[in-house]
């Protein structure tokens, strides 16, 4: 069955000193926010972006397929901690997308959660969407 | 232009199907937003996902995208309505797929006509980064219209 997120923006004014806000989303778990062009392409003062939000899109599409990707070999995660950074080069576009992620999950050996990050890096919709991207990176550590 | 990166993390706890995460920009702008697997492929209860933040980054990235050309073409705008919706859906071999991404603009520009409108919104999707890492994998849709003159107000 397929799924369906909503996002609204509103923007006035022109692209260098006009200002935009996003008002709302499906879920009503956000917004509004505002977001302009200076806080996307200099300093971000505070305010989110697109280049972010893709950000959290993909840690936490990588964070779930990696929960599943442990749990069908075997090993479940107690916890992950995953960041995702995204590099945003105006007039070229995104870049790259450098994954770290940090597992505690008990009983597995370093090479089996080398491959299921690896798998969950490769499989996740997020990073399906995001396979044009020049180059995304994954740093997978095990805490012990 | 100097490279700008940005930052967002997320905690999950637990597997897939039981489990629940929580996700913050580095930023501030939002942070510990909850999500899980239900929410994110059945009803949303309140809970974001990854496709809805897609969506609101599409709305975004598009909106300035239109600003942009608009005022490029002398013709700011006055006001820029942009919907997101980001479709997730099973595909052949099983897995879940971002199929689509559906814009919906309405834009509020004094002294513009119809047609070289429609060409500014569709150079501003080609130009939208995000529009254009989708349309590789999916399908980007963008339907645009003009509001009336308005009276000068």
């Amino acid at each position: 069955m397929a799924t369906d997120r909503k996002a609204e923006v509103t923007w006035n004014g022109d692209l260098m000193s006009g200002s935009g806000r996003i008002d709302s989303v499906t879920s009503g778990a956000l917004g509004s926010l505002d977001i302009d062009w200076r806080a996307r392409s200099e300093d971000a003062e505070s305010k989110t972006s697109p280049e972010e939000l893709i950000a959290a899109a993909h840690a936490a599409c990588v964070s779930m397929a990696l929960s599943h990707a442990l749990a069908q070999a075997g090993h479940p995660a107690d916890e992950l901690k995953t960041s995702a950074t995204v590099t945003f080069q105006p007039g070229e576009g995104i870049t790259k997308v450098a994954l770290a992620i940090n597992g505690k999950v008990p009983g597995i050996d370093d090479a089996a959660f080398q491959e299921a990050a690896q798998t969950a890096k490769e499989n996740c919709p997020v990073s399906k969407a995001l396979a044009s991207v020049p180059e995304i990176s994954l740093d997978a550590r095990l805490q012990s | 232009m100097p490279r700008v990166q940005r930052e967002a993390t997320v905690t999950w706890e637990g597997n897939v199907a039981r489990g629940s995460g929580a996700i913050s920009g580095a930023t501030g702008a939002f942070s510990e937003l909850p999500y899980s697997l239900a929410t994110r492929v059945e009803k949303p209860d309140g809970k974001t996902s990854p496709e809805e933040l897609l969506a609101a980054a599409h709305a975004g990235c598009y909106a300035m995208s239109l600003a942009g050309e608009l005022s490029r073409e002398g013709s700011p705008p006055e006001h820029l309505d942009v919907r997101a919706t980001v479709t997730l859906d099973q595909v052949e071999d099983g897995s879940h797929r971002i199929v689509a991404s559906a814009l919906l603009a309405r834009a509020r520009v004094i002294g513009i006509e119809q047609r070289a409108f429609e060409e500014i919104a569709s150079r501003a999707n080609e130009g939208c980064t995000f529009s254009k890492l989708i349309d590789a994998s999916g399908t980007v849709t963008v339907n645009a219209t003009l509001e009336g003159e308005t009276d000068g107000d």
